[in-house]
């Protein structure tokens, strides 16, 4: 037999399969158990014979080998070609809801004080006049005392107007130092329209220490809502008055949609007014069983909704509760 | 209030423009809304060509019945010929003129000459409200006879103006007038101040004014002055202009004084017609039972005891401090007048308008609480007015009062107030601040409080404020120490925040929804005895009302899909004042009971705890579709209130949490295998799984680690009236290995429990 003329046929063959069944066939023609090479080698009698066949064998394995293991390779890339999709179209399958805006705006408020060290209070909605109004230094014949601004239950109680109940009763609950942010709803006797809705939500934060100034409120206002409007905002703080803060303030920020330059949601000023804070007023103190020469404080109470209106630029309040997916969907 | 500034700086003198001015005012004084150009548009050159003319001949046009051919001085060699369409005027006529090239507010382009039906027009004589000084265009505005023609218009009206809208808080009274914003700017931008103070003009003829004050708690004082000889009629025009400006309406000369005194002072004053007055004299008390008056307005006003009358000894002629009587006022007709400067407490003022629904200007300051020592200047001033544009004659005045206030007395510590603010204010700055705001600091730091101030500056931290308010820009951002903190939210809140979370990635989203509901299935939920309306008048003991009504919403939106959830209060009646508020997670879900069913599945799973539902019925859920569990309910709405097969549920939070282990422990599920096996029985058709389960689980014992139904059938093989039941059940114990034969005994054990107890066949 002639090894050389086999091995020369056997690589021919090799590089002419084109298939991973080709190749096999090869390989059972030359190497299998019937083949020409394989006879010859269980009928060997000579060492030199032997060598000389084992060599051609594992010459023409190696080959087959080789080029099997390029045409799997070539068939996997063809294969992988043919099931290629149409990566731009979606599919879906996890929908997942929206937490309403004002939740989102809550959390955010919330981790915002969480992370300077304030406890989050859960205060109630339906109140006494007296955290409602007494406790929080309302005169007499103020005008929030009256049925046409506030929603009585019966004359001592009544629906919070403001999370501020939740100061009193925290201060009245313990000591100094206080640390704390109440969000929640508040009622009001307002005609629904655009920019007023009998319900709205509040975010109410106090501190009373040894030591605080009113440089502290400043710079916890300027902190929060660097954070909800951004870092590059300046603010603002002008004088203002209420029955619970002495002296009183009324924080404003500068314009995150024109950036101080004037536009419509600024009303060509600049500055956006966001709410109202001020020190704790001394009577409150008083109130509540509080040094007054030993502790001061702060307090702010702050429109969740005139937030969120302001930050996203919405015409309507009552969206937020008409609870229209189309309008939930977008935050 | 609206501070016109050319008015304002007739009291400070300031080199601070509008802009600064409202700016500084608005740290440190009072809210500014906006600055306001007025007038005719300030561009170059425009206020030179608008002059004072004098009319030297005015006849009709030829060529056309309405209009005037005149000629005007405006201080030219030559007179200029001017087509006018008014006809309040003629020869020797004092008139505004805008001379071609003026900018009109409200014209594109400036005034040009033209041809008026063949005759040459150079200009305008202009009317009131062509340059924005009032709202008048019945004719043209006539100006004082004296003046020049020539002289430059604006320096005889206010042409061009910037007006402050200034809303002071209702602590601040005082600034509801032009002295207090005066006050304010000059201590503010380091101005000069001069405030009005007229010649007052001598009486003549003393005829005695009789004034009794029956009530001084509601009438602490009361300025009364005649006048004879009174020429009610229109105003100047400069007054005129500054009332427009101020926004208040001119009505005649008279009733214009006490408005501009008014605005001066903010200290309201009232003019009455005496001869009017049965008696000519003023008796201050409290309304009588069944008493009337009408007032200016022309309505019939019932009194209740309680409302403050001015009367006339025998009738009420003006609801005192609201609004003054029909009979008894100022007409054309009138030539005596009787001057009221009074002051007035606010209690009661805001209880009468507001049961009477009349606000006016002047109860508006009042119920904040005026300066009693306003009406001595305001008098004067108006006084002084009558007499110069009425041609009045002073005649009598009286003073009533029960001995005006004392000014308060507080004691300043500085370093407090620097500690306080959080700014090292030196004293003797915080001396000059105080000092230029009128109040008088002694050496031992003893505070007196300016009059216009005594009802709001009483105590230390109120002379705090003034100090800061001032100084509110310079002081520095810091945070307070916070040496002890406790930054972390409970565990509920933690816990609602997870709900929240797990209903959202179920893809629910979340709703608000009304506390305040038009009804509640509670018959004795807290209702509110005066609602807004009849839709927001129970205070909800459920959210179902709110949720379905947002489902609604969204049906009629053509949103899909529609899933909804509210975490909020619910409030219980607790039979003492305050309910029982509670927080409640609800959820509607298009795909009916399943929907439902697979949420609250989502929730308890989430929260590791088990879950276990029984039938219930409610009303308000599908007869054969209602469940609870122990924090609540799930179901699938009744129809009859929404269309369609809609999942509901309700869960109490607290009730939610109450089985939330503190921490969770490990068992060992690894490291010994599990035999897992399924096993299907038939059993008649209202075995229910959650009692299959419940058996499984009794008989199972410790090795049975899980047992689910993954599969019912119903059909022909199972027979009539039942049902087959597929059970996945996993086998395993934590210390060893299950042997087959441990595991086919547990099995076993339980197919027989479930023969025994519901008639169970093994299917396979
Ligand atoms: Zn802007």
């Amino acid at each position: 037999m002639d090894v050389e003329a086999l091995e020369q046929a056997a690589l021919a063959a090799v590089a002419a399969a084109s298939s991973t069944d080709a190749i096999e066939a090869v390989r059972v023609e030359y190497l299998g158990r019937k083949s020409e090479l394989k006879l010859a080698l269980r009928e060997v009698r000579d060492r030199e014979t032997g060598i000389t066949l084992n060599a051609a064998r594992e010459r023409i394995e190696g080959a087959v080998g080789a080029r099997e293991a390029e045409l799997e390779r070539a068939e996997l890339d063809r294969r992988l070609a043919e099931e290629s999709v149409d990566v731009t179209l979606p599919v879906g399958g996890h929908e997942r809801g929206h937490l309403h805006l004002i939740t989102q705006i809550r959390r955010e408020v919330e981790d915002v004080f969480l992370g300077l060290g304030y406890r989050v209070v859960d205060g109630r909605e339906v109140e006494t006049t007296r955290y409602n109004f007494d406790g929080l230094n309302f005169p007499p014949g103020h005008p929030a005392r009256s049925p046409l601004a506030t929603l009585f239950l019966d004359e001592d109680t009544l629906l919070r107007t403001e999370t501020s109940p939740s100061q009193v009763r925290t201060m009245e609950a313990q000591q100094p130092p206080v640390y704390i942010v109440s969000l929640g709803r508040v009622y009001r006797r307002d005609t629904p329209d655009a920019t007023h809705t009998p319900v709205f939500h509040q975010v109410e934060g106090l501190a009373v220490d040894e030591g605080i100034t009113l440089g502290d409120l400043t710079g916890t206002l300027d902190f929060l809502l660097k954070a909800l409007f951004g870092a590059e905002r300046r603010t603002e703080f002008r004088t203002h008055y209420f029955p619970f803060t002495e002296p009183s303030i009324e924080a404003y920020v500068s314009c995150h949609v024109c950036d101080g330059a004037g536009c419509a949601v600024c009303r060509h000023s600049g500055w956006i007014e966001v709410g109202g804070a001020g020190m704790v007023d001394p009577k409150l103190y008083e109130f509540v069983g509080y040094d007054s020469e030993r502790y001061s404080g702060f307090a702010f109470g702050w429109g969740l909704e005139r937030i969120a209106m302001l930050r996203h630029e919405f015409p309507d309040l009552r969206e937020l509760w008409r609870n229209d997916l189309r309008f939930a969907r977008q935050f | 209030m609206k501070v016109p500034v050319t008015w304002l700086r007739e009291y400070v003198e300031t080199a601070a423009s509008a802009h600064e001015l409202a700016r500084r005012l608005s740290i440190s004084a009072t809210e500014v809304e906006r600055v306001i150009d007025a007038g005719v548009p300030d561009v170059d050159g425009n206020l030179g060509h608008f002059v004072v003319g004098r009319v030297l001949a005015a006849e009709a046009h030829p060529n056309a019945d309405r209009l005037q051919l005149c000629q005007v001085d405006v201080g030219n060699p030559d007179p200029q010929q001017i087509v006018c369409g008014a006809w309040n005027f003629g020869v020797g006529a004092t008139v505004a003129v805008g001379l071609p090239g003026a900018r009109l507010p409200g014209f594109p382009g400036p005034l040009e000459e033209r041809l008026l039906r063949g005759e040459v027009s150079r200009g305008m004589i202009l009317a009131e409200d062509e340059v924005g000084l009032g709202p008048d265009h019945s004719g043209i505005m006539l100006l004082s006879d004296g003046l020049e023609p020539g002289t430059p218009l604006g320096d005889v009206l206010p042409l061009v103006d910037q007006v402050l809208d200034v809303t002071p808080t209702m602590n601040r009274p005082d600034l509801l007038s032009m002295v207090g914003i005066a006050r304010e700017a000059a201590a503010l931008c380091d101005g000069g101040l001069r405030l009005p103070d007229p010649e007052e003009p001598s009486a003549t003829g003393a005829e005695p004014v009789e004034v009794a004050v029956e009530d001084f708690g509601g009438c602490p004082r009361y300025i009364g002055r005649g006048f004879r000889n009174v020429r009610v009629g229109p105003s100047p025009q400069w007054l005129r202009a500054r009332l427009h400006l101020a926004g208040m309406r001119s009505i005649s000369n008279v009733v214009d004084v006490t408005n501009y005194v008014m605005h001066v002072w903010g200290s309201p004053l009232h003019a009455f017609d005496r001869s009017k007055l049965a008696g000519g004299r003023i008796v201050v008390r409290r309304a009588r039972p069944g008493e009337t008056l009408r007032t200016l307005d022309g309505t019939v006003r019932e009194l209740v005891p309680g409302d403050l009358l001015i009367t006339d000894g025998e009738r009420a002629v003006a609801l005192a401090a609201i609004m003054g009587g029909l009979d008894s006022e100022v007409s054309e007709q009138t030539t005596e007048v009787l001057l009221e400067a009074a002051n007035f407490e606010p209690i009661g003022i805001l209880r009468t308008s507001e049961r009477l629904s009349l606000r006016t200007e002047g109860s508006n300051r009042w119920e904040k609480g005026v300066d009693p020592y306003a009406a001595a200047p305001a008098a004067a001033l108006a006084s002084r007015m009558l007499v110069d544009l009425a041609g009045a004659e002073p005649a009598g005045s009286v003073d009533v009062n029960d001995g005006l206030p004392k000014r308060p007395v507080v004691t300043l510590r500085p370093e407090r107030a620097s500690a306080l603010i959080g700014l090292d204010v030196p004293a003797d700055e915080q001396r000059a601040i105080l000092e230029r705001l009128d109040f008088v600091v002694d050496d031992g730091w003893r505070v007196t409080v300016p009059t216009f101030r005594a009802r709001d500056v009483t105590r230390e931290i109120d002379v705090v404020e003034e100090v800061a308010r001032v100084v509110l820009d310079r002081v520095p951002l810091t945070m307070p120490l916070r040496r002890a903190v406790a930054g972390h939210l409970t565990p509920e809140q933690l816990f609602r925040r997870s709900l929240e979370d797990v209903l959202v990635g179920a893809g629910f989203s979340e709703a608000y929804t009304w506390s305040l509901t038009p009804s509640d299935p509670d018959p004795s939920a807290l209702r509110l005895p005066d609602p807004m309306s009849g839709e927001h008048a129970v205070l909800r003991t459920t959210l179902r009302h709110g949720l379905v009504e947002a489902a609604r919403v969204n049906v009629d939106a053509g949103n899909e899909p529609i899933r909804l959830f509210e975490l909020a209060r619910v409030y219980l009646p607790s039979g003492e004042q305050l309910p029982r508020e509670r927080w409640r997670l609800g959820g509607i879900t298009e795909g009916g009971f399943a929907a439902a069913r697979g949420a609250v599945e989502a929730i308890y799973e989430a929260s590791h705890l088990p879950l276990d539902v029984r039938r219930i019925t409610l009303g308000h859920l599908h007869p054969g579709k209602a469940a609870e569990t122990d924090a609540g309910w799930l179901g699938e709405l009744h129809p009859t209130l929404l269309e369609g097969a809609w999942g509901v549920f309700e869960l109490d939070v607290a009730d939610l949490m109450a089985p939330l282990p503190e921490r969770i422990l490990y068992e060992d599920v690894i490291t010994f295998p599990a035999v897992r096996q399924d096993v299907a029985v038939a059993v008649d058709e209202e075995v229910e799984a959650g009692a299959i389960v419940a058996v499984v689980h009794e008989a199972g014992g410790a090795e049975l680690r899980e047992a689910r139904v993954f599969d019912v059938y119903h059909g022909e093989q199972v027979g009539e009236g039942r049902k087959s039941v597929a059970l996945h059940l996993v086998f395993q114990a934590p210390d060893r290995t299950l042997t087959d034969e441990e595991a086919a005994a547990v099995r076993d054990r339980i197919v027989a429990a479930l023969a025994e107890r519901f008639g169970a066949e093994l299917r396979a």
